[in-house]
């Protein structure tokens, strides 16, 4: 734990909390906001990413944990769903094509 | 087995005495529990991607369909709740059962609603046409012109993660009970609230991938 958690022992979940809904709230707000829809993409990409770690490193306290276990559910979920859409998203597109010709 | 030769077996590198995670096996249980769960929405996000992909139909623009004031709330309530839990978790580690206590019926008054406001997205979402295979023909989806990928995944990916709003609540619901009679030990509440903050991260993932992009 912190150094913080001693004085308030919850004060990290309400933080958390806290930045959690300023991001949602960003998000929400770049939707509605005309941008370029590749640079809507990296920026809800990257944001969701920044809420998934910070509820795993604060709430699930994985920032407490061993890197081994971390690394175990980090490089499970992700890798693999990395390459499921890698072998899919070719496929896909061969598929519209194929509907429209 | 005597004292002495169950501390050989367990000193031993296959005894059961190592620990790679550094945690108890409940924890790691637990954890290789979740990865084995998230990997299922990863298939569900995954199809939902290739089906999308997939689509002749243009997808509908979200906001043209759902109320995001709505979804926004439903993401409100269910951090809020994140909180909540990581406090009862907090509380129970210190000893403190009561404020444990509070704030997991705190936690389960979250999910409740959220399960509530998802029962009247979902009967809101059927009563314009939506089905599982598609939108009615002369609906008011239907005029929209949705692909039936659309309501599809909806129905798939918001009803895998409700049903585990559901199991989470009945855990949370027993937790909180053996909680205020003392019978849960700080590390049960720890485990329910991992399963809790899982629920709540797929949300983060299917709030961005199906209702904003």
């Amino acid at each position: 734990m912190s150094d913080t958690s001693h004085a308030n022992p919850y004060r990290v979940y309400w933080v958390t909390w806290g930045i959690l809904l300023v991001i949602t709230v960003s998000m929400l707000a770049a939707e509605l906001l005309h941008l370029p829809r590749w640079f809507l993409i990296g920026f809800l990409v990257s944001f969701m990413m920044v809420k998934a770690l910070m509820i795993g490193g604060n709430f699930m306290h994985l920032r407490y944990e061993k890197a081994n276990l971390a690394v175990m559910v980090f490089t499970g979920i992700m890798v693999t769903s990395l390459i499921l859409l890698a072998f899919i998203t070719p496929e896909s597109w061969n598929v519209m094509h194929q509907t429209l010709r | 087995m005597s004292d002495a030769s169950h501390a050989a077996v367990m000193e031993a590198h296959w005894g059961g005495g190592a620990a790679p995670f550094g945690a108890s096996w409940q924890k790691t249980m637990m954890w290789i529990f979740i990865v084995t769960d998230g990997l299922l929405f990863s298939g569900l996000l995954c199809g939902y991607a290739f089906l999308r992909m997939a689509s002749p139909l243009p997808w509908p623009k979200q906001t043209e369909v759902f109320s995001m004031p709505f979804i926004a709330l439903m993401t409100f309530i269910l951090i809020t709740s994140s909180a909540t839990m990581g406090t009862a978790v907090g509380a129970s580690k210190l000893g403190d059962r009561k404020t444990a206590t509070r704030f997991l019926f705190l936690t389960i008054l979250g999910g409740a609603a959220f399960l509530g406001c998802q029962a009247y997205e979902w009967t809101h979402f059927i009563g314009e046409g939506a089905r599982l295979a598609g939108a009615l023909a002369g609906s008011e989806l239907g005029h929209l012109g949705v692909p039936p990928q659309f309501p599809a995944t909806f129905f798939v990916l918001t009803g895998f993660h409700g049903s585990h709003v559901f199991s989470g609540l009945v855990i949370l619901t027993i937790t909180a009970i053996r909680t205020a009679l003392g019978k849960t030990p700080a590390q049960g509440v720890e485990m329910a609230g991992l399963y809790w903050h899982f629920v709540d991260l797929v949300w983060v993932f299917i709030f961005t991938l199906f209702y904003l992009l």
